[in-house]
């Protein structure tokens, strides 16, 4: 079935020159509290309408063995209430501005967002102001909320075996780096936290100096500002202690994991360590990030892509193909392949094809039309992100938060423009390297679905 | 900066997307309607902001189409423009490619669809609009790339049956339809696809991918004479066809009914459920209200309340209404560790009962807050706007149904949602489905 594709945000200049919408120039204005708290403030005036974003420079690459997870079991927390509010509350006042709102947390960053008429934009700020240093963790509260969480893990992980098979990819393709454990954390570490555990992450990371504010929508920026000083100023800073380095350990030999699930289909998983903007030092480094992420558009950035057009529909051995590379992670990150064969081919043998596309790649530059597509799909994804307000703040906010600048989305398509095929195949031969692969496959257990004929405990309700 | 296959995000609450039409006084999303001269239906809405355009267009194709041959009408949308006469598969995925445009098709029990997005610079948007016109009119099926999209096909039915969440649906629907064509998955089955082949295919195109059937949606920066000229242009090599007869109303079960499916999950899969509404349904707005209240609007709904905040039992617990040409189902779902199934299962159905009986003017007061102050989210982006008047053009809904509805929001009272729900909410004579291993 052909879907949608959801390319992810490519981020695009604003100087596409096809641009000639009043919008063309991705108007960002920045600012910055007394107690250091970032602010970007985005205008889009389309509709009466905004969204409030804070994010936190922490997520489950912050934590350590034991304690996984506990950056998103705080998430949790932060719906319990403050001194001021009951337990929902925050929910049900937002709830009845007509707003939307939730909150996320990954690897690097926990970010808390509404979606709201413009004109309750103050109100929001007093809620997220006030719960940043003053919620309440009742003992509680934290428990019940953990056999949430538990559930959350076994509908997210447990029950599904390409969850499973990407948490212990990764446990495996990182030895030392924080990257070797789920965001959600290991099910042993989620069932020992305590309240304390939640209270001392809160005190230690929820301050003004490590947080950003983004605002998008029908605004004026000096007053989103004054509004800030107003509410975000009262906060008092943290001392922050930044997380120990970490750094992952020189892969010396391939890796390889075999996982048995409820599956009736092999599937595999490769996986290369990659640098990131973030990681690279020098400016040849960051080109080398570019050029992956060329080098992960032709491979599979659409369904003219490499992956698709020769495994998928010339040579038919995978019914399922994709590769993924995101060169604004924090910490050294992956560049992966995942595959289904299809009926009747071996892992080994889907792998062996992606093995070719690879050498391909190491022998051959990639071709004009090539980078002359991926650049059209860049400047296209650029205007059609800019359809949605929450997607402009999600990239704001995830790019700063990480430690890159708010206007690496303005120089993005720059950049790709700027790489060779020579840089392809170079960082082509240098990461995708037989020697530093880690394989994880995925075989079925045999396990059937029957119907029972033993009636429910409960029939109809009465 | 991609976000691959790898789960990034963690949000607090999954939230279960429901077609929400709310509305008030200041809002202004101008939508026309017009017949193309080959009477296909076009609903148009201009937004100037950004060089952009998104169209799509449904025909009455869906799943409850597919007569004895299941899966039929998802093959047929998913071959769909694959290749025309001019272009071979890897010509038409370039075309559009290359110019940055994208094109995605989709299929459902009342509907097949297929959509376009483009920039609006000219000599790029004409060449896609060009080539999505073929795509629909002049669409060609090779029996080479019908045998590989089978054999894809019968992986993922495959791997729907070791899929708890699947298995779960499928019961649900086969259960509560019986003999009815919205019963069998719109992907069909194992046993059933393989009566599909290339000539009911072939057939199944020409008679449903016509002009009498199709609602043309269009949204972005183009005028009302751009827009006209467009509806021409997608529609004037369709052919006019007969508008096909209506479904027969399905009828809603004589009793309780229960059904388990072992499985080795840790977690069981769970759902309650009986027939809901069709579309259009004048009972709509106070159902929809009292929805939201019991179980539509995440945090701060009942059942959200007592099985998550309360018990810690779940992650995520819903109820939706999913009114479709005929009644589509009503449902509350969730999922839990086994030890904890029928402990789920009890506060549902008390939560359920509650609720029937009576709920606070409180909890009333604040969900019709939510539903009216919201509306400006509603409608902040041209991809929300297509979804909704695809669907108005769709289900026939009055052209001012955005402004209706929320005024019948306004409206409702706690009488009338009581009145309402004990209309047609039978507690007595529902379907309760359990796959895991429940205890």
């Amino acid at each position: 079935m052909r879907s949608f594709k959801k390319q992810a945000t490519y981020l695009v200049t604003g100087l596409a020159l096809f641009l000639t919408s009043s919008l063309g120039f991705a108007n960002v204005t920045e600012f910055t509290l007394d107690n250091q708290m970032k602010i970007l403030v985005k205008e889009d005036h389309r509709a009466p309408v905004v969204v409030h974003q804070v994010w936190y420079r922490v997520g489950s690459n912050y934590e350590h063995s034991g304690k996984t997870g506990i950056s998103h079991m705080l998430e949790h927390m932060m719906f319990k209430g403050t001194k001021t509010l009951a337990p929902g509350e925050f929910s049900k006042i937002v709830s009845r501005m007509g707003g939307e709102e939730n909150a996320f947390t990954s690897t690097d960053y926990t970010a808390y967002y509404q979606v709201v008429g413009k004109q309750h934009l103050e109100d929001l700020m007093r809620l997220e102001a006030d719960r940043m240093r003053n919620v309440v963790l009742t003992d509680e509260e934290f428990i019940k909320e953990r056999d949430v969480v538990t559930e959350e893990r076994r509908w997210r992980t447990e029950d599904k075996p390409e969850g499973k098979l990407y948490e212990q990819f990764k446990a495996t393709a990182f030895m030392n780096s924080p990257e070797h454990h789920p965001i959600i954390g290991w099910m042993p570490d989620i069932r020992s936290w305590t309240a304390d555990d939640a209270r001392n992450w809160y005190q230690r990371w929820y301050a003004p100096n490590n947080a950003t504010l983004v605002v998008v929508g029908d605004v004026n920026p000096q007053e989103v500002y004054q509004l800030a000083k107003k509410y975000y100023g009262k906060n008092k800073p943290e001392k922050i202690e930044p997380p120990k380095p970490q750094k992952e350990l020189e892969q010396e030999g391939p890796r390889q994991l075999t996982l048995k699930g409820a599956t009736k289909m092999p599937s595999i998983l490769m996986g290369f360590h990659a640098p990131t903007l973030v990681t690279a030092k020098t400016d040849e480094q960051k080109k080398e990030v570019y050029a992956l992420e060329v080098l992960s558009s032709i491979l599979d950035g659409d369904d003219s892509a490499r992956l698709t057009k020769n495994l998928l529909r010339k040579e038919q051995v995978v019914a399922s193909i994709g590769a993924g590379y995101d060169g604004t992670d924090r910490l050294t990150t992956l560049f992966i392949f995942q595959a289904t064969p299809s009926e009747g081919v071996s892992p080994q043998k889907a792998e062996a094809a992606i093995w070719q596309e690879i050498d391909k790649l190491k022998t051959d530059l990639v071709t004009q039309d090539e980078l002359e597509r991926v650049l059209a799909q860049s400047e296209a994804q650029y205007v059609y992100h800019q359809d949605s307000i929450q997607s402009q703040a999600t990239v704001l906010g995830s790019l700063v938060s990480v430690g890159l600048p708010a206007d690496t989305i303005d120089n993005w398509v720059e950049q790709l423009r700027k790489v060779t095929p020579e840089q392809v195949q170079a960082v082509a031969k240098k990461y995708l390297d037989k020697d530093k692969v880690t394989i994880a496959t995925l075989l079925p257990n045999g396990k059937q679905a029957k119907k029972s004929a033993a009636p429910l405990m409960h029939g109809g309700m009465h | 900066m991609k976000q691959s296959f790898k789960n990034t995000f963690y949000p607090t609450w999954l939230f279960m997307v429901t077609l929400l039409l709310s509305h008030s006084a200041m809002a202004s999303v101008q939508v026309e309607s017009w017949q193309t001269q080959n009477g296909a239906k076009v609903m148009y809405v201009q937004t100037t902001q950004l060089p952009m355009l998104d169209i799509e267009m449904t025909f009455d194709a869906g799943s409850a189409r597919d007569g004895d041959v299941w899966g039929l009408a998802a093959m047929t949308s998913g071959l769909l423009g694959t290749e025309t006469s001019k272009l071979n598969e890897e010509q038409v995925s370039e075309t559009f490619n290359n110019i940055g445009a994208q094109i995605g098709s989709s299929v459902s029990r009342d509907n097949a669809s297929i959509s376009l997005r483009t920039l609006t610079r000219p000599n790029i948007m004409q060449k896609a609009l060009n080539t999505f016109e073929t795509l629909v009119s002049d669409s060609q099926f090779s029996q080479a790339i019908f045998e590989r999209e089978m054999q894809r096909l019968k992986i993922a039915l495959k791997q729907k049956t070791v899929n708890p969440q699947a298995i779960a649906s499928d019961f649900l629907w086969k259960t509560l339809y019986g003999n009815h064509p919205y019963a069998h998955p719109t992907s069909g089955t194992l046993e059933s696809v393989d009566k599909i082949n290339l000539d009911n295919i072939k057939a199944f195109y020409k008679t449903h991918y016509v002009a009498s059937n199709a609602v043309i949606a269009i949204v972005g920066n183009v005028d009302k004479t751009q827009a006209e000229k467009i509806a021409e242009q997608l529609t004037k090599n369709l052919p006019k066809g007969q508008i096909l007869p209506g479904l027969v109303t399905p009828k809603p079960l004589t009793q309780a009914q229960s059904i388990k499916i072992e499985f080795d999950s840790t977690q069981t899969y769970y759902s309650l459920a009986q027939l809901g509404i069709e579309r259009g349904n004048p009972d709509y707005a106070a159902l929809f209200v009292g929805n939201h209240i019991l179980g539509g609007s995440g945090f701060g709904s009942l059942l959200v309340e007592e099985v998550r905040e309360k018990r810690g039992l779940v992650y995520s617990v819903y109820s939706y209404f999913a009114p479709q040409k005929v009644n589509g189902p009503f449902l509350i779902g969730l999922s839990t560790k086994n030890a904890s199934a029928s402990q789920a299962d009890k506060v549902v159905k008390d939560t359920l009962n509650a609720f029937l009986k009576d709920f606070s003017n409180e909890k009333l007061q604040a969900i019709k807050d939510n539903l009216i102050g919201g509306f400006p989210l509603r409608m902040d982006n041209n991809g929300k706007i297509l979804g909704y008047i695809s669907m108005i053009g769709f289900y026939g809904l009055p052209l001012d149904y955005l402004e209706w509805f929320p005024k019948q929001i306004e409206k409702v009272s706690k009488q009338d949602v009581l009145n309402v729900w004990d209309k047609l909410i039978k507690p007595g004579k529902m379907l309760t489905i359990m796959v895991g291993k429940p205890q």
